[in-house]
């Protein structure tokens, strides 16, 4: 059974008729590491934005461990949300919290964990992403990176199954990607599933087991990175892949 | 000039009027508190309560803030007796300053949920927050920091305020120092004693305020 499945999903957003997904099908296997490329506009981000309930679907469905998540059922999304989380491009950490009340707020006041537990959690996970010395630091404190990395270990204190990310490198200034994919190389190897947009091309290359392009709110290719970069199959993929191994 | 000050005259009421300033300090702690509360409902029911809810609280606002304070206080003391609701004097001022100032605050509340960064409330949202726990838990602590200089001001102004309290007999500092002079009639020194107070209870209020400011909100604010 695969441990996120997507299909036929159609979304819309508010106050226009233009679908931004068209009939998006989708499966995710246990620790597999799937990334969705494609021009900008082409329903990635807002693909990623249906699963986690920011924008409701008009059809289709997504199940999680072959569960069917109804986005109109409050307990059911909040269900989902447990299984689920997400890392978005901004990092939305909140300004009012040190690195460390931002991962444990969710934790201890939503899920009602035990403050030590959750606090030498979250401090191993704030190591975990190369910050066991930024505790104490707020938002406005760290550079982009470093609030990335913050973001990514909030993501993880609830103990997701599936991290979706959103673009995560997208704002940063190039020097400090690195430090972004680092963290990511790492869980990859620990073997959480993750669905990644990305525009870091090698990096989607290096660590992805399954590349899905879209375009227009469809898919329109998906495969080995090896497949769709170097012998794409549609029309449409070719001519994106020509244009961003061109730069 | 003719008139010779007598300042031993109001100096030695200091003590009564120190009280009574105590008590205009906890008129104004308690009208801002009750005002920030109804301000805090207010402004969830603005921005998202739908139209009806928008409406009403509107309503309220616009009723309240268009009308003097004084005015408002004196309907409660004057008026609610003819239904039979009787308040004391105390009472009467404070829920009017209390109905006043949340219309006040309800406006500056609302400047700041809407400030908040809507990306902030997503990521509440998808950690499983309500919209409780988002209020509580990321909107208010934004508004205290970002907001904090205009609830100083008008903490501060509220304390000003409450004078309008001696109006109704309520003693607390202008009550008491309309009391001492229309016994000894040194009203010039009575009402500069009196100013002098006034200012040194804005000033220690400011402090305090910047004091919380800084280490509950990390606010920049000059203490002094």
């Amino acid at each position: 059974m695969p441990h996120l499945a997507v299909a036929d999903l159609t979304a819309t957003y508010p106050g226009t008729d233009k679908p931004v997904l068209r009939d998006v099908s989708l499966q995710v296997e246990k620790g597999e590491i799937v990334s969705l490329i494609g021009p900008s506009g082409s329903g990635k981000s807002t693909l990623l934005r249906v699963l986690v309930g920011l924008l409701p679907p008009n059809s289709g469905s997504v199940r999680i461990d072959g569960e069917a998540v109804d986005y109109t059922s409050r307990r059911s999304l909040k269900n989902a949300r447990d299984r689920l989380a997400i890392v978005f491009q901004q990092y939305n950490l909140f300004q009012n919290m040190t690195a460390m009340g931002n991962v444990t707020i969710a934790p201890i006041r939503i899920k009602g964990w035990r403050r030590p537990e959750v606090e030498a959690d979250a401090a191993r996970l704030l190591a975990k992403v190369g910050l066991a010395d930024k505790h104490a630091s707020y938002p406005d404190q760290l550079s982009g990176g470093q609030q990335q990395r913050v973001a990514i270990a909030r993501a993880l204190a609830l103990k997701p199954e599936i991290l979706l990310l959103d673009e995560v490198t997208s704002a940063l200034d190039p020097e400090l990607v690195g430090e972004v994919l680092d963290t990511i190389r790492v869980l990859a190897a620990d073997g959480m599933t993750m669905l990644i947009v990305s525009h870091e091309m090698g990096f989607v290359r290096e660590v992805s087991s399954r590349v899905v392009m879209m375009d227009q709110g469809s898919i329109v290719e998906t495969g080995p990175p090896a497949q769709v970069f170097d012998a794409p199959e549609t029309l449409r993929a070719r001519e994106f892949v020509s244009r961003i191994l061109r730069h | 000039m003719t008139y010779t000050f007598q300042w031993g005259e109001a100096l030695k009421h200091l003590p009564y009027l120190l009280e009574g300033a105590w008590l205009s300090l906890i008129l104004a702690f308690l009208g801002f508190w009750g005002g920030a509360l109804i301000g805090l409902f207010g402004a969830v029911g603005k921005v998202y309560g739908g139209r009806l809810i928008y409406r009403i609280v509107d309503l309220y606002v616009v009723f309240f803030t268009n009308t003097p304070a004084l005015v408002q206080i004196f309907f409660l003391f004057y008026a609610l007796p003819e239904v039979g609701i009787l308040l004391p004097p105390f009472t009467a001022v404070l829920i009017g300053l209390i109905l006043n100032s949340g219309a006040y605050l309800t406006e500056i509340q609302r400047a700041g949920f809407i400030s908040v960064r809507q990306t902030e409330i997503e990521a509440a949202e998808v950690l499983g927050m309500s919209l409780a726990q988002i209020v509580r838990y990321v909107i208010v602590p934004h508004i205290a920091k970002t907001l904090f200089a205009p609830l100083s001001s008008f903490y501060i102004w509220l304390v000003l305020g409450t004078s309008m309290a001696s109006i109704f007999g309520v003693e607390e500092l202008t009550g008491r120092a309309i009391n001492i002079s229309t016994t000894n009639f040194r009203t010039i020194e009575i009402f500069s004693v009196t100013a002098l107070i006034y200012i040194a209870i804005t000033i220690l209020a400011s402090a305090v305020l910047a004091l919380i400011g800084r280490y509950a909100f990390r606010v920049r604010a000059k203490i002094f």
